[in-house]
Parts: structure tokens; C-alpha cells; sequence
């Protein structure tokens, strides 16, 4: 069962003082310019991420939640406001130092898995490892792969896999590295619910074993209520934080 | 941090290595698409670099023909024993030759004839060969001591004679050895004005002819490094008055023929490689298009623009390598075809072993290029957004390219084609024009493609037919090809043309150097009431009287008030040209090959006692150092004339027409004693027999001059220029072609896409073909136009400064090559729309 709060409260609720910040959005706002015209896709957001926990944040198509998810990871960058991530104010970087935090700090699965499609299943688990300049990470490819269940498919392409492996991997990869914080997006949006379940399973259970912390973005409310916390968007605004059971 | 460091600094990385190669596994089918540009462009640049070495010393050794060795040093006084000794220290071999006017008499019939002797020490000639009937007789006097004469077919002609029979040249009665069928250089242009008869020295030594009174010329023939020599006489024989020729000296014979020849090449090798890099541009940039989402996620995991850009630097410069080593393969492989084909259809000695160093360089210089073009579609991954992978759109989220990196590559690029020039031409300054040009056609291309983008933006209407609003909206909508094919097809056209432009000014101008009208019997020594008659005769015998001239001889005797003695003091003026006889004319008009270049003459002269314009010839006013209004005087057979320079004229040599270092106008020199000389022209092939026999029947004292075995070597090495220029133009009509044809395809994928989804929304294949069509002929014709425009300005300013020919383009051939990229264009789009018609799904897919 989830429980509702207005947004100051469970901030200060959730939010244990003991707990380090992992994420950190501070009145975001982002607008994009196109001819003549303006669209704000972001407006005034603010929110706080923790180690090890979970959230998630769901909205209608064009709410803002892709958008929020590459202010979150330094892809873009805000007109107003400011992100921290793991610890470190984006705003102050530059586009190299952002990537090895990103390299060092995060992990990413997209909703279309997004595979390098020359490289085998082994050779993209590997990469996030061979960007820290770590060339053994072969070994340790090979076991999480094992552990997804991949154990035998390891020089498959990903043309060679159907997109439940290919997500599976894409999760491998995300999480060979330790990251401190996982950003998934959509990571059940091109599934069936029978290839999905194990796909959610697989998640929680690397977010719980490893202590990384979980930011999920989707449609999917049932996904959704899993995180420890949702945060709901709509026309670019925080409107809702639910604290989950 | 490495991430810190540029992205050149990354490829010591080795995992970019790593990834480069990892990249490259499913796309290799494609990279090795791709890499045929390159290997077309590099394997053109060797081919064309190597026939060009090859073809420059082929000529070089024909030029040296036309002289017979490296350096000729003439002399009035014989060569000291211990000079010779000297020189041929510095000298790889020596020849040498003495040479005089003397009467050759057939006892048999009791007739004599004014003749040229040369006679011949040691071998020679060093270049080219003497042809005999029978064979080998040359060598028989020159290297095996046979005393003998070979004389011209024509003085037997002329005295009913054979070989066999006994003459007399001074106190030796020597024998008729054989006919001379292929004659040396002559030591001097039309020196002597008489037939040739060529003895050994031992038996000019025995005809006693080589007393002090005997006005003789003395020439040492070197074979080795001309200049080496040159250095060496100027240096240790300072006082001789000595003249020396080379080879280069002769090319006058030539006209420009050589070096437009030189220049063309030069042309052709840059065009043949900047054609290739197009092709390298595009299809780099083509993979570069299928890898943006590679890259972004890349960027998402963590990696940098620098280390990303690095991984396809790599994939590049490998391709790059490849390609260099293939098209280095190929470039030799075509050449010895072309070498094999132009000996098999020729007899000419062209090429001998492969010029490693030339295809290193070529190769090298390829490889540069190919890589430095790479860098251009190179910056864009760099500015790839990460966010590209969270976005499901085909488009790449790209970040302007920073203006100083977007100017370091165009800084690199320039400096790599101009680096390209120099290579080719070894002429700064022409380098710098090339490469300014080149940029210039550039920003034009650029400029009308954003033309092009705004006009159909702009002017587009609803009412028009949908498939005319598509193809047409393509032409500037996203994903648009609008820039890139203006600037690949049209600078590719825009080359191309200026090769066929190029051909057609080189085989324009040495065509008419080499005209088929121009004289090839001179008939000399005609006194002035013998002309008539001479005329009356070439008309009798069907042949044409080209030219009538008096020739008056005559000696410098002072310029500007100074005395030739002093003057050869002074060492300021050649000794030659102090000393020489000069052999002038007068006459009211000129001939085409000459033309006055400054000052005025006036064809009559009724001045007076006042000096007498004379129109003098460049070079030779150039070594007196004189122009407009200075005074000289010409000592005319004992009686001065106090003369001006009244004009200046340019000499074309390379014609055979009769021409004067000193023209006079009428009303000087009409007392002076002198002769005449004829000119009239055989047919290519026919013998002078039957004139020369007829004259010596009816004139007796005049002589004839065949120039038909000097033309034939002439027209031999212009003809050979012009076959390499034909096999080279072609070959790189085809590679550019063939790189041309390449880069429509490498943009095939945006549009297959397109055309696969219109097919799957129910378009029917007419109205997908129809919108290609509108697209492709728009860009084709625009493209046509925009490297057509270029290229003509670029003929005028060849044809103006370099060739100085006719600076109208050949309009069929610009016709021509706007409908050919316009059909290449509708035909490569009809084909993408053709398989995306018949496969919508795959066109979608493989996109």
C-alpha cells in the first residue's frame, strides 16, 4: 500500500539526516527556444535522491521526465538552478569532467536497451570498467552475466539476443562498475510483462545487493510503487511525492 | 587525466585501439566501401606521380637527343690536351667533334660541292642514335677506326653518285661508306647552311683542311651532370671564351610543349587526389552518421568527446592506412599497364624500374590527405550529445562545433592541400594560387548550397504538387544533404572540368606549335635574281614557296657607346653574343611567329642619316642589357650602321619559319651583299631527293636544307606528350568519376529511410521516385552548375596566364558535364528509391 504526502513533508521525512546525498536537483528550470517560440519543459523542480534508495518518477509523455533524468546526469544543463551529483555541483563542470563522473559514479539502462550493436554481450559489460582504464574486467563480466542468466551468451551479439537478453545485459552493464546511482529509463517500456517481471526483479535485487541507489522513470505505476518513493510530473512540475510502503 | 588532454593525445590509449577495432566488426563491408575512395584517389595520385616521373625523363632523355649529350662546349680554337684532361676528370665520357665548311668533290664526274664536315672522335652521340645504310657504319668510323665519309642521300642524289665511290675532301680521297637515314643534332641551329658529311678525325687530320687559315669550330660533347661541369669551366676556365649548350638550351625546339606538359601533370595529380579526399569526406562522413548512437552511448557511460572522437581518428587512420598500402598497390599496377601499353603501341623507352621514393611520397602524401579530410566530419562526434541516446529520434543531438577547432581543421585542411601543391608543382607561389582557388570554389559551393536551403524554404508553395513540394522540402528540411552534395559534387565537377578544360588547352597549344603548315626545306645561298627562278621551280615541282628573305651578315660593334672589346672586358655581355655573326633581313610585315611585345618599328625606313630603328629579340636584348632608345651599331661587311632599338620582339622557335635576332625595316640594308633564303615544305614522308637533284641541275650554288628528320623527332616527342596527357586525363576522368559516384551512394541511408516509411504509409513507387527525382535533378543541376562556373574561370585564367591560348571553354563540353550530373544524380536516386520500393521494411531497418 503507498501512502501520499505533500512534497515539503516527505522530503524531510524520507530524508534521513544520516543518510548522504546522492542527487541533489535545486529549483531546475529548463526551456527550450525554438523559432519564435518557447516551451519551458522544466519549471521550478527540486528534489533529493540518498544513498541506496529508490525512486521513482512517473508522468505523462512530455512531462518532463527524460528531460529531468539528463539534467540529473549532466547530459544537459539547466538555465536556472542547480544539480548535485554524487556530491559534486554539474554546473561548475565541464563536459569532460562530468563524463568521468558518469563514468565513475553512475549507471544507465535505457528503454531501448542501447547496446553498442559491434560489440558482444561480454565486450559491453566490460566497457564501463575499460573507461576507468580497469582492462580485467573480463572475469567480472562474465559473472554478472552468469548471475542475469546470460552465462552462455556471452559472445553474442546483440542482434543475436532477444530484448530481454538484450536488456539483461544492458542491466549487467549498468552495474559492473558499482555505481553509485543507477538511472534506469524505461527499462520495461519495449518488454512484454512475462520478459519484464525477471527484468524488475533483476534490478531491485542488484539495487538492493550492491547499495546503489535507483532512479526509475516510467509510465508504469505498478513498477512505480516498488521504489521507496514516486515522484509524479506533470507540464514540467513536481506535482505529487508519494512515499511507498 | 588522459579525458584532459586533446584527442590526438588519446591514441595512446590502447583501449581506443581496442574499441576501434571492436567498432569496426559489424561495418566492415561497409568500411571497405568506403576505403575504394581513398584507394581510388591514392592509387590514382601513385599512378599519375610515377607516370609523371616517368614521362618528365623519357622527354628529358628526348630532349637530350636534340643536343646528343648533357653539355656541348664549343670553341673557334681547338681544345688544349690538358683542358680536356681537366674536363673529363668531372666527366663521365667525352666525345669529341671538329667542324667545317669545305668543298667535297667527286672525282668521277669532276663536281664539287660546298659541304658541312664533322668529324668525330670517340663515342657518340650519347643520346639518341645515327641510323645508317648500311647499319653500323657510324660506329664503324667513330669507334673502329674505318676511314670513310657517310654523306645525305640527297648529295648523292644530286650527283648521280653511289656508295662505294671515291671523293675528295682536301688532299684525302676517302670512300662513300654509307647514307646517313638518321642524322645527329646539329652542333648549332642551321649551322653551316649546307649538307652534312660526317669523317672520322684521323681522316679530317689527313685531308689537311685544319690549317690556321681554316675557319673551324671545336666542340667537346660531355656526358655526365651538365651543371656540375658547367660550375667546374666557369670556375677554372673563366678566361676561354667558350659557349656551352645544353639540353634545356635545345627545348626552345619544343616550344612550351614541356613544360605546359609539367603543369598539366601537376594539375592532374592534385585533382586526381583533392577528387579522392572528397570521397574520403563523405564517406567518413557517412559512418560517422551510423555511429552517432554508438557514440552517445559512449558519452552516456562515461566517456569524453575526446575519447570518443579519438576511437574513430583511429578507425579512420587505419582505414586510412589501408587504403594507402592498397591504392599504393594498385597505383603501381596501372602504371606498369600504361608503361607496357604506350611500349607495345610505341617504340618509345618510357619507364624503366618502379620509383619507390615517388611512390612513398605519393603515398604518403595521400595518406595525409585522406586522414586530414577525415577530421573534418571527425569534430562532430565531439559534439554528439550523450542525450542523443535517451531520445528515440534517427537525428543526432549535436552541439555547435566550437569555432576554434572548426578553424584548426580548415587551418590543417589548407595547409595540407597546400602542402599537396607544392609537393606536385615545387612552385610556392603556384601552390598558393592553387589552394586559394580552391578555397575560393569552396566558399562559392558553400554559398549557393545556403542559397539553395533558403530559396526552397522560402519559395515553395502549397498549391504545387505534393511529390514537387517533398523533393523540393527535402532540399533544406533536417537530415538534408543540401551542403555536402553541393560541395562533394560540385567541387568534384568543378575538377574534373578543369582537367578536361587543361587537355584541350595543352593539346590546343601544342597542336599549333606543332602545325603541319610550317616550313621543312630551307634553300640557301639563292643570290636576289635567283629568287624567281627558285620560285618558278617549287611551283614546277608542286611544292610551296612559304617564305622569301634576304639575309645580310653582320657583327656587333658597339652598344650604348661602348666598343664589343671593352664589353667583353667588362664580361657584362655573353661572348658568344659580342663575337657571333649575325644573319639579319629586312621586310615590311611580320610573320605569325613573331610578334612585337614593346616599342614600335616601322616597316619602311626614311630617316636618313638619323640611326635606324631595328626590332631586336627578347633574349637578345635581354643579354645586351638594352631597350627602347638605346644605341648600338652593327658592323655591316666593313661599313657601320649606327643603329636604335625600335622594338622588341617574341620569337616562337619551336615554328621553323625564318627568323632574326635583328629585323631591319626597307630601305637599309637593300645594298648590302647577302643571299637569299627560300623556305617551302614536303609532304610528312616524301623525299627531298627529287628537289634537291632538280637545283642542283638548275642552280647549282644553292644548297638545300631537309629538316624533315629534325621535325620527325619533334613531332615524336610532342605526339608522346600528348598520348601520356590522353592516358592520364582519362584515367583520372574515371577515378573521379567513379569517388563521384561513390559519395551519392554514402548518402543513401537518410533517404532510404524515408522512402521505406513513405511505402509503408502507402506511397505508391511512382510518387517515391518522383520526389527523389525532384531532389536528385535539383541538386544535380545546381551542383553541375555551381562547379561548372568555377571551372570556367578557372580555364580563362589558365588559357590567359598559363597557356596563352583561347579563353572561350568548349560550351558542349560544360553542356555536357551539367546533364551528365544531373542523369548521375536522378539515376542514383531513382536506384535508392528502387530498393526501398521493393523492400520498405529492410530500407527502414538497415537505416
Amino acid at each position: 500500500m503507498n501512502s501520499s504526502a505533500n512534497i515539503s513533508s516527505t522530503s524531510a521525512s524520507v530524508q534521513s539526516a544520516t543518510t548522504a546525498l546522492v542527487l541533489k536537483l535545486s529549483k531546475v528550470t529548463k526551456t527550450y527556444h525554438t523559432a519564435g517560440h518557447s516551451l519551458t519543459v522544466l519549471n521550478d523542480v527540486s528534489f533529493e535522491v540518498g544513498a541506496g534508495q529508490t525512486c521513482a518518477i512517473v508522468g505523462p509523455s512530455g512531462s518532463g521526465k527524460t528531460t529531468l533524468l539528463g539534467l540529473s546526469v549532466g547530459l544537459d544543463d539547466p538555465d536556472t538552478g542547480a544539480v548535485h551529483l554524487a556530491g559534486q555541483e554539474l554546473g561548475e563542470m565541464n563536459e569532460d569532467q562530468r563524463a568521468a563522473l558518469r563514468r565513475d559514479e553512475v549507471g544507465f539502462v535505457f528503454q531501448n536497451f542501447q547496446l553498442m550493436p559491434t560489440l558482444t554481450a561480454l565486450e559491453n559489460v566490460m566497457i564501463p570498467l575499460e573507461l576507468r582504464g580497469d582492462r580485467s574486467g573480463a572475469k567480472a563480466a562474465a559473472e554478472l552475466l552468469g548471475k542475469v542468466g546470460l552465462g552462455d551468451r556471452t559472445r553474442h551479439y546483440p542482434s543475436q539476443l532477444s530484448g530481454g537478453e538484450q536488456q539483461r545485459v544492458a542491466l549487467a552493464r549498468a552495474f559492473i562498475h558499482e555505481p553509485a546511482i543507477l538511472f534506469a529509463d524505461e527499462p520495461t517500456g519495449n518488454l512484454d510483462r512475462e520478459t519484464s517481471e525477471p527484468i524488475v526483479e533483476m534490478l531491485f535485487d542488484l539495487n538492493k545487493h550492491h547499495g546503489t541507489a535507483l532512479v526509475l522513470v516510467t509510465h508504469d505505476d505498478e513498477l512505480a510503487s516498488r521504489a521507496q518513493r514516486t515522484i509524479r510530473m506533470r507540464a514540467g512540475r513536481v506535482v505529487e511525492e508519494i512515499v511507498n510502503a | 587525466m588522459l579525458e584532459r588532454m586533446n584527442w590526438i593525445a588519446q591514441l595512446t590509449n590502447s583501449w581506443v585501439w581496442v574499441m576501434a577495432w571492436r567498432d569496426s566488426r559489424r561495418e566492415r563491408g561497409r568500411l571497405a566501401l568506403f576505403a575504394v575512395s581513398m584507394v581510388i584517389g591514392i592509387s590514382a595520385m601513385t599512378a599519375i606521380h610515377t607516370l609523371k616521373e616517368d614521362a618528365e625523363a623519357a622527354i628529358a632523355n628526348q630532349e637530350k637527343a636534340l643536343l646528343g649529350s648533357d653539355l656541348q662546349i664549343s670553341s673557334r680554337q681547338p681544345f688544349e690536351v690538358d683542358s680536356v684532361q681537366q674536363i673529363a676528370v668531372v666527366a663521365d665520357a667525352i666525345a669529341s667533334e671538329t667542324g667545317l665548311a669545305s668543298m667535297l668533290q667527286f672525282p668521277r664526274t669532276g663536281d664539287a660541292r660546298l659541304v658541312q664536315v664533322r668529324a668525330f672522335e670517340g663515342r657518340f652521340p650519347f643520346y639518341g642514335a645515327v641510323e645508317t645504310d648500311p647499319a653500323n657504319r657510324w660506329q664503324a668510323i667513330t669507334q673502329e677506326g674505318a676511314m670513310g665519309v657517310l654523306v645525305e642521300q640527297a648529295l648523292l642524289d644530286q650527283f648521280g653518285a653511289e656508295i662505294g665511290e671515291t671523293v675528295r675532301l682536301g688532299e684525302l680521297e676517302v670512300e662513300v661508306i654509307g647514307i646517313i637515314r638518321k642524322p645527329l643534332p646539329r652542333s648549332g641551329r642551321f649551322s653551316g647552311f649546307a649538307p652534312e658529311v660526317y669523317v672520322p678525325m684521323e681522316a679530317l687530320r689527313s685531308s689537311g683542311l685544319l690549317g690556321a687559315t681554316v675557319l673551324a669550330t671545336h666542340h667537346l660533347h660531355i656526358l655526365g651532370d651538365g651543371e656540375a661541369v658547367k660550375a667546374f669551366l666557369d670556375s677554372q676556365f673563366a678566361d676561354e671564351s667558350w659557349r656551352t649548350e645544353t639540353p634545356e638550351s635545345r627545348r626552345e625546339t619544343l616550344g612550351d610543349a614541356v613544360e605546359n606538359f609539367r603543369q598539366f601533370l601537376s594539375l592532374l595529380a592534385m585533382s586526381a587526389l583533392v577528387l579522392g579526399a572528397i570521397g574520403v569526406a563523405s564517406a567518413i562522413h557517412a559512418h560517422l552518421k551510423r555511429r552517432v548512437q554508438s557514440v552517445a552511448i559512449l558519452r552516456c557511460l562515461g566517456a569524453s568527446g575526446n575519447l570518443a572522437s579519438a576511437i574513430y581518428l583511429v578507425q579512420s587512420a587505419v582505414l586510412g592506412l589501408v587504403a594507402a598500402f592498397a591504392g599504393t598497390v594498385v597505383g603501381v599496377g596501372l602504371r606498369q599497364v600504361v608503361l607496357w601499353q604506350l611500349r607495345t603501341r610505341t617504340d618509345w623507352e618510357i619507364g624503366a624500374g618502379i620509383p619507390w621514393d615517388v611512390v612513398l611520397q605519393a603515398s604518403l602524401a595521400g595518406l595525409g590527405v585522406c586522414v586530414a579530410f577525415a577530421l573534418l566530419p571527425l569534430l562532430r562526434v565531439r559534439k554528439i550529445l550523450p542525450i542523443t541516446a535517451l531520445r528515440q529520434s534517427t537525428q543526432a543531438e549535436v552541439k555547435s562545433t566550437g569555432r576554434l577547432a572548426t578553424f584548426g581543421v580548415l587551418l590543417i585542411l589548407t595547409a595540407s592541400v597546400f602542402g599537396l601543391a607544392w609537393f606536385n608543382t615545387s612552385d610556392a607561389l603556384r601552390a598558393l594560387i592553387m589552394t586559394g582557388g580552391l578555397i575560393v570554389v569552396f566558399a562559392f559551393l558553400w554559398a549557393v548550397s545556403r542559397l539553395l536551403v533558403w530559396a526552397t524554404r522560402h519559395f515553395t508553395s502549397a498549391s504545387w504538387p505534393y511529390p514537387l513540394r517533398q523533393g523540393l522540402s527535402n532540399l533544406h528540411r533536417p537530415n538534408n544533404q543540401t551542403l555536402l552534395f553541393l560541395l562533394s559534387i560540385g567541387l568534384g565537377t568543378f575538377l574534373l572540368l578543369t582537367i578536361l578544360f587543361g587537355r584541350n588547352l595543352i593539346v590546343e597549344r601544342t597542336s599549333t606549335a606543332n602545325t603541319e603548315d610550317g616550313p621543312s626545306i630551307y634553300l640557301v645561298d639563292v643570290q636576289a635574281g635567283q629568287v624567281d627562278g627558285v620560285v618558278d621551280l617549287l611551283e614546277e615541282l608542286d611544292l610551296p614557296t612559304l617564305e622569301s628573305a634576304s639575309m645580310i651578315t653582320m657583327r656587333l660593334e658597339s652598344v650604348k657607346g661602348r666598343s664589343t672589346t671593352e664589353l667583353m672586358e667588362e664580361g657584362a655581355v655573353p661572348r658568344w653574343v659580342l663575337q657571333r655573326e649575325f644573319r639579319s633581313t629586312y621586310r615590311e610585315t611580320l610573320n605569325a611567329t613573331e610578334k612585337i611585345v614593346s616599342g614600335n618599328w616601322p616597316p619602311v625606313w626614311s630617316g636618313g642619316s638619323g640611326p635606324v630603328p631595328v626590332s631586336l629579340e627578347a633574349d637578345l636584348a635581354a643579354d645586351l642589357s638594352v631597350s627602347i632608345g638605346d644605341a648600338f651599331s652593327m658592323n655591316v661587311q666593313g661599313r657601320v650602321i649606327e643603329c636604335v632599338v625600335g622594338s622588341i620582339r617574341e620569337i616562337d622557335w619551336s615554328r621553323f619559319n625564318l627568323n632574326f635576332f635583328m629585323l631591319f625595316p626597307n630601305g637599309v640594308l637593300e645594298g648590302a651583299p647577302g643571299f637569299h633564303v627560300v623556305t617551302s615544305r614536303l609532304d610528312e614522308g616524301d623525299s627531298s631527293g627529287a628537289l634537291q637533284s632538280r637545283i642542283a641541275e638548275v642552280f647549282p650554288g644553292i644548297s638545300v636544307i631537309d629538316l624533315a628528320l629534325l621535325l620527325e623527332t619533334v613531332r615524336t616527342i610532342i605526339g608522346r606528350i600528348l598520348m601520356v596527357v590522353g592516358v592520364l586525363s582519362g584515367f583520372s576522368l574515371a577515378a573521379g568519376l567513379l569517388v563521384l559516384i561513390g559519395t551519392l551512394w554514402n548518402g543513401r541511408d537518410a533517404r532510404q529511410q524515408e522512402a521505406g516509411l513513405l511505402r509503408v504509409l502507402g506511397a505508391s513507387r511512382a510518387q517515391i521516385q518522383s520526389i527523389l527525382t525532384v531532389e536528385y535533378a535539383a541538386l544535380g543541376i545546381l551542383a553541375g552548375l555551381a562547379g561548372a562556373l568555377p571551372a570556367i574561370a578557372a580555364n580563362l585564367a589558365m588559357a590567359v596566364f598559363i597557356f596563352k591560348a583561347s579563353p572561350w571553354p568548349s560550351l558542349p563540353l560544360v553542356g555536357a558535364a551539367i546533364v551528365l550530373c544531373a542523369v548521375a544524380s536522378i539515376l542514383a536516386g531513382l536506384a535508392i528509391g528502387q530498393g526501398a520500393s521493393n523492400a520498405p521494411a529492410d530500407a527502414i531497418r538497415s537505416s
